[in-house]
């Protein structure tokens, strides 16, 4: 493949921030001129790599939420008849739409949005969705409370504790499975292989990473006892490892065997799937088609296999072999961007003052991509033809131009916003075209929907 | 001029101007093809059900005991899930053709591969070579996916298949649609994307869609109806989730298959006269285990069961060979197993709707031997 020779600082401000990052910031091109490799690099050194408001709910409130919801629920029936007491509300809803919008508020406002591309990019990777009662309140909790703090970690780090997650041990059923030979496996109680074909299939060797039903089976043995706390009968809090739960005996995984006993089985049975050399190359491709292109190149993958075998899988290295390779300074843009993608990256360019986060919300379901609503652990799709059809152009259109004719935005100066996402950037004809439009408004909608925004 | 007659006068040059050949295809009875594709893997055994098997109380004590007695009886002692009442009776009007134990060929359990395999219907699936693109292809007409981006069954047609999805925003103004016909000059694909928006929306609202724009089941399969009365729509595809039931199963089916009956009866209700010449096609990617599985639901499994219907389909009875639900008649000992390839049958029904030559139906279904019966009354 070709390299595209002498970038100019400019354009690589507008790669970095684009490609990278989640779109620019009216100053970041100013700022990072010069610069944009090492603004990247520094991110990759920010720790935490992302933060959330600490002050709204963990994972663990939720569990108690929800116990004292049910029980208060169960109560009320019994009783109805009997008084006018007030059915107790389900609370899992506000939390969805505040931990959701947290995220969205952040990713918004950041000045390391490479750091929540990354998170983005493993939350969709070990994707949970919000359905039902509890998984609704739940789901946010993941990238949190497991992605975020381990989002530069080794691999095995990063898979223990999305794995070792009450979001994803009840997304995948996996709280309620029990060892087929254990005493607790009766009246139809036993083995559920749902999170174990998922980890096999989604998170690590791929689905043609080879592995066979029998593998799947003796991981769902392996990791049988790897439950949730139930806030009315545990005294611990959040993941309890239940041994009299676990199935006992040797288990055999790709062709080894693992002999361990307890909890220490189904975590040296992941962190060996983590360093397997087929999950190397299954996240390398799935990262080098999320940040340059949907066709990954073989070079590059060569590439990103190397760094993570000579680092054991540590995700910093990954992604430092991966803002220093020249084919991720190509000018062309070769992304559609996602609605999440594309929603952001608007309302980073439009930086308004308190930003409208239901508008932000609303913006997601109506263009097809709310958060935790992926409706499979296989996640959004991170491919254009599942972006691109001309329903979602029309409603992208449909937004974009009624975003443009809001209040606050009636003034906004054209010709320096275009410099803020674009530099020079920008071809001549969507140039033209925009800053000859008819009104303030049109010109705005018309940049929002030129083929250089809606690409990266 | 008003933004619908300009939509509709944009509609009118791009048909007359892109695809020529569609004005001389239309006709009346223009026979209609529905694909229904179950996402998730449907759960046979509890939706068309062998009531006749001593084995289903024994293997799923908790599923079967929730339907045992209510279900709604066909031939050879099957039976339909309760929820199913109007499927029930399109099969007591001999316009519905449950099929047992059939499979796409794809015996891994992957939901996401075994979803391509049944998409693309190919040796080695081609995620932008869709079989429903082909068959639009072979006859040169039109298809449209409910849904917002273009699924991998109809990938690959090109200008002969659109998408649709309902939208909850106000449309921007005229006077914008029109300069951004300017401005995507250069980008071909995102000016093709864009008229062929334009066109879809100038359709809609002639029909006054508006009213119905929701995006459930039943409304989407409703509109999918009303989208197919239009003379230059030929085939459409519609989706519905929901069907990897893992724990308590029992509650989740009776739902969702609640949902599934009374959207097809929404789609057949719309499409009017038209459902004499439709094909209904209702599959999935694969089913589930026979036995229950610890959690009151059932895991990933192999063969599972198709469905075809229409006010013509030669329906009434139910078809396929039946495997046995003794342990070592089962797939793996754990599976149904699978009598039939689903497109065997897909390819015949579509060979004898759409008059299909050998070459044809081959080209569609490359990995498929036609089944030989008569598929239409």
């Amino acid at each position: 493949m070709k390299y595209t020779q002498s970038i100019t600082n400019e354009n690589q401000a507008v790669i970095a921030t684009q490609r990278f990052a989640l779109g620019a910031r009216p100053d970041d091109l100013k700022n990072i001129q010069g610069q944009a490799k090492t603004w990247l690099l520094n991110q990759l050194e920010v720790f935490p790599p992302v933060e959330f408001n600490k002050r709204l709910l963990h994972s663990n409130d939720i569990l108690i939420l929800h116990s004292d919801y049910r029980k208060a629920l169960k109560l009320f029936r019994q009783q109805k008849l009997k008084n006018n007491a007030e059915q107790p509300q389900n609370p899992h809803q506000t939390i969805y739409k505040d931990l959701s919008a947290d995220a969205l508020e952040q990713s918004i406002n950041s000045a390391n949005s490479f750091n929540w591309r990354c998170l983005d990019f493993f939350s969709n990777h070990f994707s949970v969705t919000a359905q039902g009662q509890l998984m609704k309140g739940l789901a946010a909790t993941l990238e949190r409370e497991a992605i975020a703090p381990n989002l530069f970690a080794h691999f095995e780090v990063l898979l223990l504790a999305v794995c070792k997650h009450p979001a994803m041990l009840i997304y995948l059923n996996n709280e309620t499975s029990i060892g087929p030979s254990t005493r607790s496996a009766k009246n139809g109680k036993g083995l559920n292989e749902n999170l174990a074909r998922e980890i096999l299939e989604l998170h690590t060797l791929g689905v043609n990473g080879g592995y066979q039903q029998e593998d799947v089976k003796e991981l769902a043995k392996g990791i049988t006892g790897w439950s949730v706390s139930r806030p009315d009968k545990d005294k611990q809090q959040g993941f309890v490892y239940r041994n009299y739960h676990h199935e006992p005996g040797i288990r055999h995984l790709m062709g080894k065997a693992y002999p361990e006993k307890g909890i220490k089985q189904g975590e040296k049975m992941l962190k060996d799937l983590a360093n397997h050399p087929n999950t190397a190359r299954f996240v390398c491709t799935k990262i080098i088609q999320h940040f340059i292109t949907d066709q990954a190149p073989e070079e590059l993958i060569n590439h990103l296999t190397a760094h993570w075998h000579n680092s054991n899988g540590h995700l910093k290295t990954v992604f430092k072999a991966l803002i220093n390779h020249p084919l991720l300074w190509q000018l062309q843009q070769q992304k559609y961007k996602t609605p999440r993608e594309y929603v952001i990256s608007t309302y980073r360019a439009l930086a308004i003052k308190k930003l409208p986060i239901k508008q932000v919300q609303n913006a997601l379901s109506v263009l097809g991509q709310e958060p935790f609503k992926a409706g499979s652990p296989a996640g959004y799709s991170d491919q254009k033809e599942d972006w691109n059809g001309s329903n979602a152009l029309i409603a992208r259109i449909n937004w974009a131009s009624n975003l443009a004719a809001k209040k606050q935005l009636r003034t906004i100066n054209i010709e320096s916003f275009i410099e803020n996402l674009f530099l020079t950037s920008l071809s001549t004809h969507s140039y033209e075209s925009i800053t000859r439009a008819e009104s303030r408004q049109q010109a705005l909608t018309l940049l929002l929907l030129s083929p250089e925004f809606l690409r990266r | 001029m008003l933004r619908r007659d300009f939509l509709k006068a944009l509609a009118a040059s791009l048909v007359v101007y892109q695809t020529p050949l569609l004005a001389l295809t239309n006709h009346p009875k223009q026979p209609k093809v529905v694909w229904v594709m179950l996402r998730g893997a449907l759960d046979s055994l509890h939706t068309l059900v062998p009531t006749f098997e001593a084995e289903l109380q024994t293997l799923r004590p908790t599923l079967f005991n929730h339907i045992k007695g209510k279900c709604l009886p066909l031939d050879n002692g099957y039976a339909l899930h309760p929820s199913l009442k109007n499927l029930h009776q399109w099969y007591q009007q001999k316009q519905l053709l449950p099929i047992v134990a059939t499979y796409s060929g794809y015996k891994k359990r992957s939901h996401f591969d075994g979803q391509d395999y049944m998409e693309s219907a190919l040796a080695v699936p081609d995620l932008e070579n869709g079989w429903l693109a082909r068959l639009v292809q072979t006859k040169n007409k039109q298809a449209i996916a409910i849904s917002q981006s273009t699924p991998i069954s109809l990938r690959g047609a090109n200008q002969l298949s659109k998408t649709w999805y309902p939208s909850r925003l106000p449309n921007a103004e005229q006077e914008t649609y029109q300069a951004l016909q300017h401005l995507y000059q250069d980008s071909p694909d995102l000016l093709a994307k864009l008229q062929e928006g334009l066109s879809m929306d100038a359709m809609l609202d002639k029909n006054s869609m508006e009213k119905t724009q929701k995006n459930n089941f039943v409304s989407l399969s409703q509109s999918c109806g009303q989208l197919l009365t239009q003379d230059n729509i030929d085939c459409a595809m519609l989706t519905l989730g929901g069907w990897d039931s893992h724990k308590n199963q029992a509650g989740q089916l009776e739902r969702q298959l609640k949902v599934l009956d009374t959207g097809l009866q929404a789609l057949k209700t719309e499409l009017a006269e038209q459902w004499n010449n439709t094909l209904v096609i209702i599959a999935t990617e694969f089913g589930r285990t026979v036995k229950e599985n610890g959690t009151r639901g059932t895991d990933h499994g192999t063969a599972s069961a198709l469905f075809l219907a229409g006010g013509k389909i030669n329906g009434g009875k139910v078809l396929g060979k039946w495997p046995g639900l003794q342990q070592a008649q089962l797939f793996q000992q754990r599976d149904l197993q699978p009598t039939s390839n689903t497109f065997d049958w897909i390819a015949a029904s579509l060979k004898q709707h759409w008059h299909l030559n050998e070459q044809q139906i081959n080209h569609i279904f490359p990995t498929s031997n036609s089944y030989q019966g008569k598929m239409f009354r």
